[in-house]
């Protein structure tokens, strides 16, 4: 069903795990009480695998971006668990070590990066200048491997010499992966990377970054809050809500037997453009306020399973917060509805 | 059925100057537009950033003056009135709600402040009912209980709770025509159709025209009965808006179908042309999709196509899907 | 490095408006934020403290500032005098204590009157646009070319009546049109967000504008335009009362000063007619820049360093490149 599932599932196991967060856990020491804006997250991305991160503002998809990359900066820090790249644990790491590894195996291209761009400075200038903070090379060997680059991401060489503001808002966010993708890296973290962007602009982004990916084979962890967006373009997904992983699965599994409460909600909030058109209902409520979450389930407010009337669930859903267990291959979800599988 | 609409734009244009005092050149953000609003009805119009959408929601807000054209507002031309009483009776009739909920509540008032600013200004009921009236309109748009809610400052509010006050601003004045500039586009998705139900169900309980101005092509089709779409100014394509969606005329409103993400469908591949959606500087005569039109031929590069109904109630400015006889 | 690289920025809802003190007292958020910055509470504790001396001044000074008495003239400070006496031997204490007064209410009144003028005329220039902002900021243009110090001199020395009221007014004059325009300037911005185009729609009238939705968010901009004001004008008016364009009749610091400028007190070797005035002045007019400067760092977080950036800099510039590395690595 999603257009761009090429392998199957049993073959994409085989690939070697490239990141892996087990019980990752990061607070803000903001105020008398910390904030933990991630929550015990467990999440797996193979070589060569497009992972989506989907949640609303909030949820603490942007600090696990973050958090993968070390670049947490206080009132943050990592609080519990790790995070594994080819199995070597990167919290903890020096500030040199760390410094090799980014760009080189792990990049980023940041919620609005396009704006990012220094506005007095030559695109071409700026390129080197990425470059060459990570490696030592000349500046004529930089500008050559960024004109490459640009041609990789369907831009005119000769636009090297431009400034940020003769591009346009595209233009600019392909100009970003582009230097996101200087060092060839195995994974790339793009965060809400068509987010301020036209809906014409950011199919094209998006097949940019399918085109580049089946090319090179980097993974991606996607993250967003549009769900919709995930279902046409990842392999799997993660559903983060309140700083916690509450659903995973691959993307059709997902789409068709979404099983948390929240991703059904999520799920039922984007009307569709062709056929019936029914009253959706979305999800009611909002986000809650992370330095007072709720307690157990942290959905449980909004849930419209969460029912006095059911005590002894209410009492668990209430008070115990539900652990991630797999239904199904490849399939997990924390919630106390759901029981491994048994009912 | 109901009266007559409410509000009709003519021939509406707005131009702004660019460049200096040597080289005088104007980007032409609204270009001979031409729809009415009737009660009871939601009018979805679309487009992207710099097409000119938001320009025409400020311009029928009175934010803004037309450069030409008229907006007629029970039949009379209000776009050029001046007299402060006049001017109010307007605004007490046409209300506009913004499209960032973080931006559009002053920081330092309180909520009751906002709602209560538009009855008093308007004299909608005596001083003594204000503050209950103010409550009342905080029910209304689902936030509860009011005299708390009534009592916060816009911060301490989420971004869903900012924009239905924004609404309860607008109904304040019981207006009969409610322009929604982007109201969803900057809110959580989950919190997106909680916005949009309330347009719905203020359209059948009061009988108010909406205009809900958006990118998104979902969502105007949950919401609207007809649409309207634009490109660098102009209106291209209009109609109710399934029949629209169903059969597209015009290749920008294609363009836009094919770029929705739809996990219902298998994507199709779209190709990068050159050119951009705004409103360009001094247009030349000629269709302004040119450069990214799959389907031109000579005369687009002519003459401006005009605005012709190929199909009933559906019209498109295209020479080729849509040619003038 | 790169500018791709990201500052970490939490935005949580902001903190409770009200923060209650130990004493359970409501504070007001910007008293708090104030006391907060290490700058603005000194400033607030010297104008504070000045402001109390000018109050209790009837208390404590132990003669009339004008009496004279020509055989203690010329003391160096003593218990009994203790700053000393003039060359007519007026107590110098008493002249200082009572001429903060005077310099107080002045600095203050004029730093209202020009700020206020300026508030009302800068905002609903930027406003209004069209006519009503090219006539304001024309106003405000002659205004600015206007040389302050020579117009004071030359108003000065015309005015028949030199008193406090004129001073006040003649202060303000010269000093409007700098905050007027700064002030345009801001509201200028803050006229196109949504919540000002938001109150136009529902039909707020321009003036209710002003006030009530734009003022309030200027608030700190206003005030600090209150404080540059107040030391101006304070210095200001010591300098012409200095110079002998003043109401000599009067008590001030300023008077002080003259008087022990043209009784050549220095030359003399009395060093107190001079340095006590003149330490007064320097004080308030310190309190009231740290003021100043601690409410723009509280307006702009960016303006504040933190106490590490600020070491690891000094290092930098005293100890070279290598020191500063060895500190970040700390």
């Amino acid at each position: 069903m999603t257009a761009l599932v090429e392998e199957t599932v049993v073959a994409r196991t085989r690939e070697a795990t490239l990141l892996e967060l087990r019980q990752l856990s990061v607070e803000y020491a903001v105020g008398d009480r910390p904030v933990r804006a991630v929550d015990g997250v467990d999440l797996e991305i193979r070589a060569g695998e497009i992972v989506g991160l989907a949640g609303e503002s909030g949820c603490g998809k942007t600090t696990v971006a973050n958090a993968v990359l070390q670049i947490l900066r206080p009132p943050a820090r990592v609080v519990g668990g790790s995070v594994l790249f080819r199995g070597e644990d990167l919290v903890g790491k020096s500030t040199e070590e760390l410094r090799r590894f980014r760009w080189r195996n792990v990049s980023m291209v940041f919620q609005s990066a396009m704006n990012a761009l220094n506005p007095v400075m030559r695109v071409g200038d700026q390129f080197a200048d990425m470059m060459r903070a990570h490696e030592r090379i000349s500046k004529r060997r930089a500008l050559a491997a960024a004109a490459d680059l640009l041609e990789l991401v369907g831009i005119d060489r000769r636009r090297l010499r431009a400034y940020p503001h003769e591009l346009s808002g595209g233009m600019r966010q392909r100009v970003i992966i582009a230097m996101a993708l200087a060092l060839e890296p195995e994974l790339v973290i793009l965060d809400e990377p068509t987010t301020a962007l036209d809906v014409v602009v950011q199919r094209e982004i998006l097949q940019q970054v399918q085109d580049l990916q089946r090319k090179l084979r980097f993974a991606v962890l996607f993250i967003t809050h549009d769900l919709s967006l995930l279902l046409e373009v990842a392999h799997r997904i993660a559903i983060m809500y309140a700083g916690e992983l509450v659903e995973t699965a691959p993307a059709e599994r997902l789409a068709a037997n979404a099983q948390h409460p929240y991703t059904q909600g999520l799920l039922q909030s984007f009307p569709p453009l062709g056929g019936p058109l029914t009253r959706l209902t979305g999800i009611p409520g909002s986000p809650p306020d992370l330095r007072d979450p709720p307690s157990g389930c942290r959905f449980h407010p909004r849930c419209p399973h969460c029912r006095p009337d059911d005590i002894v669930l209410y009492l668990r859903q209430t008070g115990e917060r539900p652990l991630l267990r797999e239904i199904e291959a490849g399939h997990q979800v924390a919630c106390h509805l759901v029981a491994g599988g048994e009912e | 059925m109901s009266a007559a609409a409410p509000l009709e734009v003519r021939d509406l244009t707005k131009r702004f100057p660019v460049g200096n005092a040597l080289r005088r050149a104007h980007v032409h953000a609204v270009d001979d537009v031409s729809f009415e609003l009737r009660p009871g009805t939601i009018t979805a119009l679309v487009g992207e950033s710099g097409s000119g959408k938001s320009t025409v929601a400020r311009l029928l807000a009175r934010l803004y003056d037309p450069s030409e054209g008229a907006v007629l507002f029970e039949g009379s031309d209000v776009s050029r009135v001046r007299r402060r009483r006049d001017v109010l009776r307007y605004r007490s009739k046409v209300q506009i709600i913004f499209q960032d909920p973080f931006g559009s509540l002053n920081p330092v008032k309180t909520i009751r402040h906002h709602v209560e600013r538009p009855l008093r200004i308007h004299r909608i009921v005596p001083r003594a009912q204000v503050e209950e009236h103010a409550h009342e309109l905080l029910r209304t748009v689902g936030l509860v209980p009011a005299e708390e809610v009534a009592a916060k400052y816009p911060h301490e509010l989420s971004g869903g709770q900012r924009q239905r006050v924004a609404i309860a601003r607008a109904l304040a004045v019981e207006p009969k025509v409610v322009l929604a500039d982007e109201p969803t586009s900057m809110l959580d998705v989950s919190i997106r159709i909680g916005i949009l139900n309330l347009m719905l169900k203020l359209k059948e309980e009061r009988e108010i025209a909406f205009l809900y101005v958006t990118h998104d092509l979902a969502s105007a089709r949950y919401v609207a009965d007809d649409i309207l779409v634009m490109y660098a100014g102009q209106i291209v394509e209009r109609g109710p808006v399934e029949q629209v969606l169903a059969e597209p005329l015009h290749p920008y409103t294609r363009l836009l179908l094919a770029a929705v993400p739809d996990p219902a469908k298998k994507a199709e591949r779209i190709e990068p042309r050159k050119g951009l959606a705004a409103a360009a500087v001094d247009p030349p005569d000629g269709c302004r999709f040119l450069t990214r039109c799959p389907l031109a031929i000579d005369v687009c590069s002519r003459i401006t196509p005009p605005l012709v109904e190929a199909q009933p109630a559906q019209s498109a400015r295209c020479h080729v899907t849509a040619p003038s006889t | 490095m790169s500018q791709l690289d990201p500052t970490i920025d939490l935005s949580l809802a902001a903190p409770p408006r009200r923060a209650r003190g130990r004493l359970g007292l409501r504070v007001p958020g910007w008293l708090v934020l104030l006391l907060r910055n290490r700058k603005s509470r000194t400033g607030l504790a010297m104008v504070g403290f000045m402001v109390l001396v000018a109050v209790i001044a009837p208390l404590i000074s132990v003669a009339h500032p004008t009496d004279f008495n020509l055989l203690a003239a010329r003391q160096a400070p003593s218990w009994h005098h203790l700053f000393g006496t003039t060359d007519q031997g007026s107590d110098i204490f008493s002249q200082v204590v009572l001429g903060a007064r005077r310099s107080l209410l002045l600095g203050a009144a004029a730093g209202a009157l020009a700020t206020g003028v300026a508030a009302i005329l800068g905002i609903t220039a930027a406003y209004s646009g069209g006519l009503v902002d090219e006539a304001v900021s024309f106003l405000t243009n002659v205004f600015l070319t206007i040389p302050p110090i020579p117009l004071l001199v030359v108003a000065s020395g015309y005015l028949k009546n030199r008193g406090m009221g004129t001073m006040i007014v003649v202060l303000a004059v010269v000093l409007w049109a700098f905050e007027a325009r700064i002030l345009r300037g801001q509201a200028l911005s803050l006229k196109s967000r949504d919540f000002i185009q938001a109150a136009k729609a529902s039909g707020e009238s321009t003036p209710r504008i002003v006030v009530a939705e734009l003022m309030p968010n200027m608030i700190s901009r206003i005030a600090a335009g209150f404080v540059l004001v107040f030391y101006i004008a304070l210095l200001t008016d010591a300098g012409l009362e200095f110079l002998g364009l003043g109401d000599m009749t009067k008590t001030s610091w300023g008077v002080t000063l003259y008087w022990a400028q043209t009784n050549s007190t220095v030359l003399q070797g009395e060093w107190w007619p001079f340095f006590f005035p003149g330490a007064a002045l320097a004080f308030t007019v310190l309190g009231l820049v740290l003021l100043l400067a601690g409410i723009d760092e509280v307006s702009n977080p960016r303006l504040r360093t933190e106490r590490r950036q600020r070491r690891r800099l000094l290092l930098a510039l005293v100890g070279g490149r290598l020191a500063a590395r060895a500190e970040a690595a700390a």
